[in-house]
């Protein structure tokens, strides 16, 4: 389990020392070493072994932070796979998408060295983190994980270097540390009222605290941040596009199931009476807003990943929802959490397998067309649930909301599922319009480990097994139930495109609404938060320094009024004879009295 | 069994260093060097010796009656201690990192004797025994740091040294009087006897509440409470490893370490809680926390920006204190040392970026991290952990005292570590940003506003090596937090073994 985490570290920390110890200092000229090498690749490796290896496993570290304690179960394996299968794939994929930047690099060109650098040492320790909030147990050593991956992600994101990556960058730090703040405020308030160290004993202390509901609230926005929760959702259609393709795929296929880790590991799910019905009435409400809502704002999108990434929003509305559910209903939460989790690793390889798929349309690999755009659409049409994985995952999902006796809800999920499928139609016809046409072979590792994303994301009910984690294909008589939406979405894409084609010529409509939304509200009002604390703050100096100059002029006329003191000292030196005579006189007086 | 013998010398190491450095010649730097860094050592040794015979049960006392009523008393407890340990350690990474910074300037001799007489007044805070032995050295600790302030000699740095004396000195007499006001009300009190005043009764209670304010009010100057901090982003004039030493241990540090001796050695904890005092330390640590962080977005500058932040982290130490119950205790205690160890490699990347590039700016900070990626990873280091992110140091500072906040029935307090950690990484990060992913004079634009290769490194190894074993420790003290012997482990002791008895 050690070796999971450190190898990846390990990996991380390579070229940085190798340089320092080759050079005697970072960054001086001289031999510049492949750095996305296969030994890079290989980070997420021992993870993958960890999770397919049989047994329960527990480790314990008392000098580690507060006491470390990190768990392999039955829960955590899942996640563990599909976490570390996407990594690998993801890493393989890179070294063919920045060949070029590579090839630059090593004929000598600095800025493609330095962001590749940067790239080799932080593409390692977002995974480390990814990996390390799977395992822990202790809360430290998950929020660790947690923190690591999400600043370390930051250099993923803003890799390329140019404006618009910034933006994005800026975009998901501070949504980030927002988030951040708020995990920091739940964890510290619910760990401190629990006196709770391990993640099972803050579930319980929430459910038992008098605060918990808030507790819970602030943990569930904290990690909602993450998992694109509507209105906290801002950063990912800003960041997601900007970043290296397989960078968005594990941003948008794995990190953003952080959150959703984050959310089981802390909200006090299944436990019966834990007075949590008022949040989870919220959480459903902000799910299928989410779920229906990032639909129509992702439909305008231009940029096919900027689609890809409200649709990720819209399906964690989907998961959010689910969790909302559960905290309504804990009763429901056994069978629940199963769908979850298959949906979670469905959506994790799927969006994978999609943001890949945008490169592999940008450098199409020599196949035959129909091949080609049958195997991109095959994610897509799976993501609607219409095939594959996405098939297993509806169906476990609507399962359980039918015999909890959520029928409206499940109308409603169909209803984003229609969504879907016209976001699925909007990315994929913006990546034929955009696709590329210069072609790469086939055989090269960018094209494979997509083909391995794509057969793995519509196999997920194939393997997941693997990780104990059961699931059951619909009977054939349910299939029209779950197949309707996918129908329906694609009548209307195709009207949509009928439609536009009418209307382009007519009117110019505005056709494109900017990505992030909200985003631009929230940078506007915490620039004029920003400005004014600032500016309250140069208020305060002018009018401490101001202060302290009055008290600096009160002491000099003091001083001064001690110098006029001088003065009558020449007085005194005049009565001084006078006086030691009189006092004489007096003296003897009073003797000659007594 | 008593050695009485042990403290002195630890003392003695330190002080008798000042005459000798005095009595050398001005161009004789390497028997200079050769004297500071032997003491340097020597402290340490002695200290770690003394660390080994407490844990080993004996005891350290030195003692003699100045006039009746009056004793000069060196003591060894846990807390003065680690403090004691604290600043050898920094004391020696210090030195080293002066020799190098120092190098070729003008009045080296009057500098290290000054400093050396600095940390000797430190040894004696941390040892003292009494109010009547820790005044004594406060004062000299005042005295001998102003040579320091005003070291370069330029009119900013005299109108610095005399706004700091102003400060320190006004405070100093404060804390006289209130030290004599407790003195004449029961005598000579022994730091550790808490029964004295706790048994005074009720009707005693009023006067005892207006003795520690008084008492605060002088305390607060050195360790720059709101609204008595003005001095300290003043004194920034000085230079680099008087700056790193005064945030670190030195003045400020002694003055929160004389607030811990009154809460818990004189006070005693109860008592402290019973009269309310908590309720007022921990309002004013929160006002201090917000206020400083404030003020630090607004800096432009590297040294100023840190000033701020350490106005507003050591009130993590006071708030900590102010927290009643064993996770407070320990976060305010763990942060004694853990903010020491942050904010010394914070200064020396200062000084590096001064030294090295003539960088004094943020804005010109540009690139750094490619010229001097060792020190812009010590800097990263530091800023983390103030931000509090896991798993620096700080990280344990923030963790713990968010529990005591709970722990002490006001999970409010919770909202203003939130606070303080969103503003401290909105003055952190866009600093961490120009070193690591803007594009400055290294890749070609623009340039340095005053580059010099001070060594075959991307700087002197007297600077360098320093400050990447702080940042190294400041990143162990949180990682193995759970080890024996780490931060956390001797403030956990030192709170349940001592102070919650």
């Amino acid at each position: 389990m050690i070796l999971a985490l450190l190898w990846p570290l390990l990996v991380s920390l390579r070229n940085p020392l190798r340089m320092l110890m080759e050079h005697g200092a970072l960054g001086r000229p001289g031999h510049r070493p492949e750095l996305l090498d296969r030994v890079w690749a290989s980070a997420p490796l021992p993870a993958l072994a960890l999770a397919l290896w049989p047994g329960e496993t527990a480790l314990l570290m008392e000098g580690w932070l507060l006491g470390g304690q990190w768990h392999l179960d039955e829960a955590r394996r899942p996640w563990l796979l599909f976490t570390s299968l996407l990594w690998i794939a993801a890493g393989v994929y890179a070294r063919g998408y920045l060949i070029a930047e590579q090839q630059a690099a090593e004929a000598g060109d600095v800025d493609a060295f330095r962001r590749l650098l940067g790239l080799a040492l932080l593409w390692p320790l977002t995974l480390t983190g990814n990996l390390l909030l799977i395992l822990a147990e202790d809360i430290p050593s998950f929020y660790l994980g947690f923190t690591v991956m999400t600043f370390a992600a930051y250099g993923l994101v803003v890799h390329a270097g140019h404006h618009d990556a910034h933006l994005g960058g800026r975009a998901y730090l501070a949504m980030a540390l927002f988030g951040e703040a708020l995990i920091l405020g739940g964890l510290l308030w619910s760990a401190g009222t629990a006196d709770a160290r391990t993640l099972s004993g803050l579930r319980e202390g929430i459910a038992e605290a008098e605060q918990g509901m808030w507790m819970a609230t602030l943990l569930w926005l904290g990690f909602g941040v993450k998992a694109g929760v509507a209105g906290l959702h801002v950063w990912l259609p800003l960041a997601h596009p900007v970043a290296p393709t397989p960078a968005s795929a594990v941003l948008s296929g794995v990190m953003i199931k952080a959150g959703l880790i984050g959310w089981l590991s802390t909200l006090p799910l299944g436990v019966p009476h834990a007075g949590l019905e008022p949040l989870g009435r919220v959480v459903l409400g902000m799910g299928l807003a989410g779920a229906l809502g990032a639909t129509l704002l992702g439909i305008v999108q231009r940029h096919p990943k900027a689609v890809l990434a409200y649709s990720s929003v819209s399906q964690m509305g989907m998961i959010t929802t689910l969790v909302g559910i559960g905290l309504l209903e804990p009763a429901l939460w056994p069978a629940l959490s199963v769908a979850v989790v298959l949906f979670a690793a469905h959506h994790g390889m799927t969006k994978g397998a999609l943001f890949l798929g945008v490169g592999i349309s940008e450098h199409p690999p020599r196949l035959p067309t129909w091949l080609l755009w049958s195997l991109l659409s095959l994610p897509a049409l799976s993501l609607t649930g219409a095939l594959a994985s996405g098939l297993a995952a509806k169906w476990s999902m609507k399962s359980v909301l039918y015999d909890g006796g959520h029928g409206l809800l499940v109308t409603w999920l169909s209803l984003a599922a229609v969504g879907t499928t016209l976001l699925m139609a909007r990315a994929l016809w913006r990546q034929w319009c955009e696709r590329g046409h210069h072609t790469i072979p086939w055989r090269a590792p960018m094209p494979l480990s997509w083909l391995f994303v794509v057969l793995g994301a519509a196999g997920v009910p194939l393997w997941l097994p693997l990780a104990g984690m059961g699931a059951t294909w619909p009977p054939l008589a349910e299939l029209p139930g779950l197949l309707w939406p996918t129908l329906v979405g694609l009548v209307l894409a195709c009207l949509a495109v009928a439609g536009a084609a009418t209307v382009r010529g007519k009117w110019r409509v505005k056709r494109r609404l900017l990505p992030g939304d909200l985003w631009w509200l929230y940078a506007a009002l915490s620039r004029r938060g920003l400005a004014m604390l600032a500016k309250g703050s140069r208020n305060m100096e002018s009018r401490a320094s101001r202060l302290r100059a009055r008290l600096v002029e009160k002491e000099e006329r003091v001083v001064a009024r001690l110098g006029d003191v001088t003065r009558y000292e020449r007085g005194f030196r005049r009565l001084a004879v006078p006086l030691m005579i009189g006092v004489a006189v007096l003296l003897l007086v009073g003797f000659w009295l007594e | 069994m008593s050695q009485a013998w042990l403290p002195l010398a630890t003392l003695a190491t330190s002080l008798l260093v000042v005459p000798a450095i005095f009595a050398l010649p001005e161009r004789a730097w390497r028997a200079r060097a050769v004297l500071n860094l032997s003491a340097a050592l020597v402290k340490l040794a002695l200290v770690a010796l003394m660390v080994v015979g407490f844990y080993l049960g004996h005891s350290f006392e030195f003692g003699f009656t100045v006039v009746d009523g009056v004793r000069f008393l060196l003591k060894v407890d846990a807390l003065g201690l680690t403090f004691a340990g604290l600043s050898s350690l920094l004391w020696l990474a210090t030195t080293i990192y002066a020799i190098g910074y120092l190098e070729d300037s003008p009045n080296r001799k009057r500098f290290f004797g000054f400093f050396s007489l600095c940390i000797a007044s430190t040894v004696g805070i941390s040892l003292a025994g009494n109010l009547f032995t820790f005044l004594l050295f406060y004062e000299l600790l005042t005295l001998s740091t102003y040579p320091l302030v005003v070291h370069r000699g330029h009119p900013r740095a005299l109108a610095a040294g005399s706004l700091y004396l102003r400060y320190t000195l006004t405070g100093g007499l404060v804390l006289l009087l209130g030290v004599v006001a407790l003195h004449a009300l029961v005598g000579d009190i022994a730091f550790g006897d808490r029964e004295v005043l706790a048994d005074l009764g009720p009707d005693y209670h009023p006067l005892l509440f207006g003795l520690f304010l008084v008492m605060l009010l002088g305390l607060g100057v050195k360790a720059a409470l709101v609204p008595l901090h003005g001095w300290l982003p003043r004194a920034m004039v000085a230079p680099a490893p008087v700056s790193a030493l005064l945030h670190a241990v030195a003045v400020v540090k002694a003055g929160a370490f004389g607030i811990v001796r009154l809460v818990y050695d004189v006070y005693g904890i109860d008592l402290s809680f019973e009269l309310g005092l908590l309720t007022v330390l921990t309002v004013v640590a929160t006002i201090t926390i917000l206020y400083g962080s404030i003020r630090a977005l607004a800096q432009e500058e590297l040294k100023p920006r840190l000033a701020f932040s350490t106005v507003s982290q050591v009130s993590y130490i006071v708030l900590g204190i102010s927290l009643f119950g064993p996770f407070g205790t320990i976060a305010g205690l763990v942060h004694l040392m853990h903010q020491g160890l942050m904010k010394v490699t914070l200064f020396y990347c200062a000084g590096n970026y001064a030294e090295e590039l003539g960088i004094h700016r943020i804005d010109e900070l540009d690139g750094a991290g490619r010229r001097m990626p060792l020190t812009s990873l010590a800097f990263t280091v530091g800023a983390l952990g103030m931000i509090g992110l896991p798993p620096v140091a700080g990280f344990v500072s923030k963790w713990y005292l968010g529990l005591g906040a709970v722990q002490a029935g006001m999970p409010w307090v919770i909202a203003v570590l939130v606070t303080s950690s969103l503003l401290n990484a909105a003055y952190f990060l866009p600093i961490l940003h120009r070193l690591w992913f803007r594009p400055g004079p290294e890749h070609g634009r623009g340039e340095w506003p005053e580059e010099r290769h001070l060594g075959r490194l991307e700087t002197s190894g007297w600077l360098l090596w320093p400050t990447a074993a702080t940042a190294l420790f400041s990143l162990l003290a949180g990682l193995l937090a759970g080890m024996p012997f780490s931060p956390l482990d001797l403030a956990a002791i030192m709170a349940t073994g001592e102070y919650l008895r």
